[in-house]
């Protein structure tokens, strides 16, 4: 019985992540190894042309940097904008916060690929299709993160702040030499959260971007023409090489990341 | 200090929904002028569109479809790894790594592997099974891709949910002659009720956004046998330049997901298990 379930988990898990070890693997396979019969699961030999061939033959390097840049700025911005929201509605307390905290909660109800054409229409009309900030730009109020933040923050009482501003503390002070080092490792999952979320969109990239040189990454992936002429090899390694340095985050703090949402979901 | 996300909100939210309501009700230009109130004359349309008749059908049927085959293999994958030691250790990782990987490289690795003439897939089972020209082989590849685009997040919930199921009614169980599924029907099933639904629920809504594995993999076809209510709001909206149209889609498309978070609200108050 024993036996049977570890086997069965075993091969079920194996099909799970075959996807990925056939990219890492068949990012080094040559040309003829695709068409070898019988069909081949390892390279013949190992040969890095094709990671040469991705950079030097497609934008990738410039996709990443776009990347990058996007989903760094756009954290910090959506951290920065959550965490303001999320503290002042915890500590202070002023006509109408309960009615525009629900407001800003609510937005979670209107699924943003219901509006993109709208928002297309916005970022238009603004001026802001082909720059970073039209790429992030509707990816900048995190509902979910205002509310985890505020049930969070309001473990720590009133008073706590009260005291803090008596004794001649700042709010600003407060806020980042108490309250957020206190809840660093929220602040941390949620910011890894933002990070991957918006380093992973696709719909919304692809219509504000029409450049190349705009492009992120997910969307320059589907475009780099090597799939088109069945010459896989270009773009296994892209992918591969754009995967890895996460895949290697996960397999390292898989500890972390399996309770982490232990503790966001179940609340234990 | 809640402005920046007042101004986001409404900007981002609020404004664009009531604008996609409006040019849903209006005739709009090809440069997204308003032109004049309509009426349900846009509605009309749309309902009485073939197309968009295959986009509601095929939404619904990728619904039917994924939802409980995602279900069950993550479930199945929670449930089979939950065990002690270093090997269920390594499946752990094996199941939710998928999450690690970005949604369009996961699409470009099944698009390639899916491949009828040299995607291993077909050459490693010896079939010949066109991927991408067949309507019910390219549906059956759009169910794929939704559980591995989202087996990493739902199995973490699961194993989450599982491993709050105290060890001792577990043996308990045991010792009172219960085997492993029952074990798992009435005892475990029950205690993670709460994350089923949320799980289910959020898949249903995820299902009926459907709109980059319809881009990257099937573009619709073939015969529109894949089109999807998003990937169709897009052709209007971005293709033909036919916003009016694609903003019908987009309430439809939000009356859909709306009453499935209703659901979930009412199955949420209605849970008797949890804890």
């Amino acid at each position: 019985m024993k036996t049977l379930r570890a086997t069965l988990s075993t091969l079920l898990s194996l099909l799970i992540v075959f996807p990925i070890v056939y990219s890492i693997s068949a990012s080094f396979f040559q040309y003829t190894d695709f068409t070898a019969l019988p069909a081949r699961l390892f390279p013949s030999r190992l040969n890095i042309g094709n990671y040469v061939r991705a950079f030097s033959e497609s934008f990738l390097a410039r996709f990443l940097l776009n990347s990058l840049l996007t989903a760094i700025a756009g954290t910090l911005l959506r951290m920065a904008i959550s965490i303001l929201a999320a503290y002042t509605f915890s500590f202070f307390t002023f006509k109408g916060r309960n009615a525009l905290f629900i407001l800003i909660v609510a937005t979670m109800l209107l699924p943003s690929d219901a509006l993109i054409i709208a928002n297309f229409m916005t970022i238009r009309a603004l001026r802001l299709t082909d720059t970073y900030l039209g790429i992030i730009a509707t990816s900048l109020l995190a509902p979910t993160h205002i509310f985890m933040l505020r049930q969070y923050f309001r473990m720590m009482s009133v008073e706590y702040r009260e005291a803090a501003i008596i004794e001649g503390c700042s709010d600003s002070r407060f806020l980042s030499m108490l309250l957020m080092p206190m809840s660093k490792a929220v602040i941390l999952t949620l910011a890894i959260h933002s990070f991957s979320t918006i380093f992973n969109d696709y719909l919304w990239p692809l219509l504000v971007t029409n450049k190349t040189s705009m492009r992120t990454v997910q969307v320059g992936l589907t475009m780099m023409g090597f799939s088109e002429q069945l010459d896989y090899g270009p773009q296994f390694a892209a992918i591969t090489f754009l995967m890895t340095p996460i895949l290697i985050v996960f397999i390292a703090l898989h500890k972390p990341i399996i309770e982490s949402v232990s503790i966001r979901f179940t609340g234990r | 200090m809640i402005f920046p996300a007042l101004l986001l909100a409404v900007l981002f939210s609020y404004v664009p929904f009531i604008l996609t309501f409006l040019n849903s009700v209006h005739a709009v230009s090809l440069g997204g002028k308003r032109l004049g109130f309509v009426g349900l004359a846009n509605y009309r349309r749309l309902f009485g569109n073939p197309s968009f008749h295959a986009s509601l059908s095929n939404t619904l049927r990728f619904t039917l479809f994924f939802v409980p085959t995602n279900i069950i293999i993550t479930l199945l994958a929670a449930v089979l790894s939950n065990r002690k030691g270093w090997l269920a250790n390594l499946n752990q990782i094996f199941f939710f790594l998928p999450m690690a990987v970005g949604m369009s490289s996961m699409l470009m690795i099944l698009k390639m592997m899916f491949n009828p003439t040299i995607g291993i897939i077909n050459r490693l089972i010896g079939v010949n099974i066109q991927w991408f020209n067949d309507p019910n082989a390219a549906m059956a590849l759009l169910v794929i891709a939704g559980v591995f685009l989202d087996i990493g997040f739902d199995f973490l919930l699961f194993s989450a949910a599982l491993r709050n199921v105290p060890n001792d009614l577990k043996e308990v169980a045991l010792i009172n002659g219960a085997n492993g599924f029952q074990i798992f029907r009435h005892l475990e099933l029950p205690l993670i009720a709460p994350t089923l639904i949320f799980i289910v629920v959020t898949n249903i809504k995820n299902a009926m956004l459907i709109s980059a594995p319809v881009l990257i993999l099937t573009e619709g076809g073939p015969f529109r046998s894949t089109q999807t209510l998003v990937y169709q709001m897009y052709l209007e909206g971005f293709k033909s330049g036919n916003y009016a149209l694609g903003s019908a889609i987009a309430i439809v498309v939000f009356l859909l997901t709306f009453a499935a978070l209703l659901i979930l609200l009412h199955l949420e108050r209605r849970r008797i298990y949890y804890r």
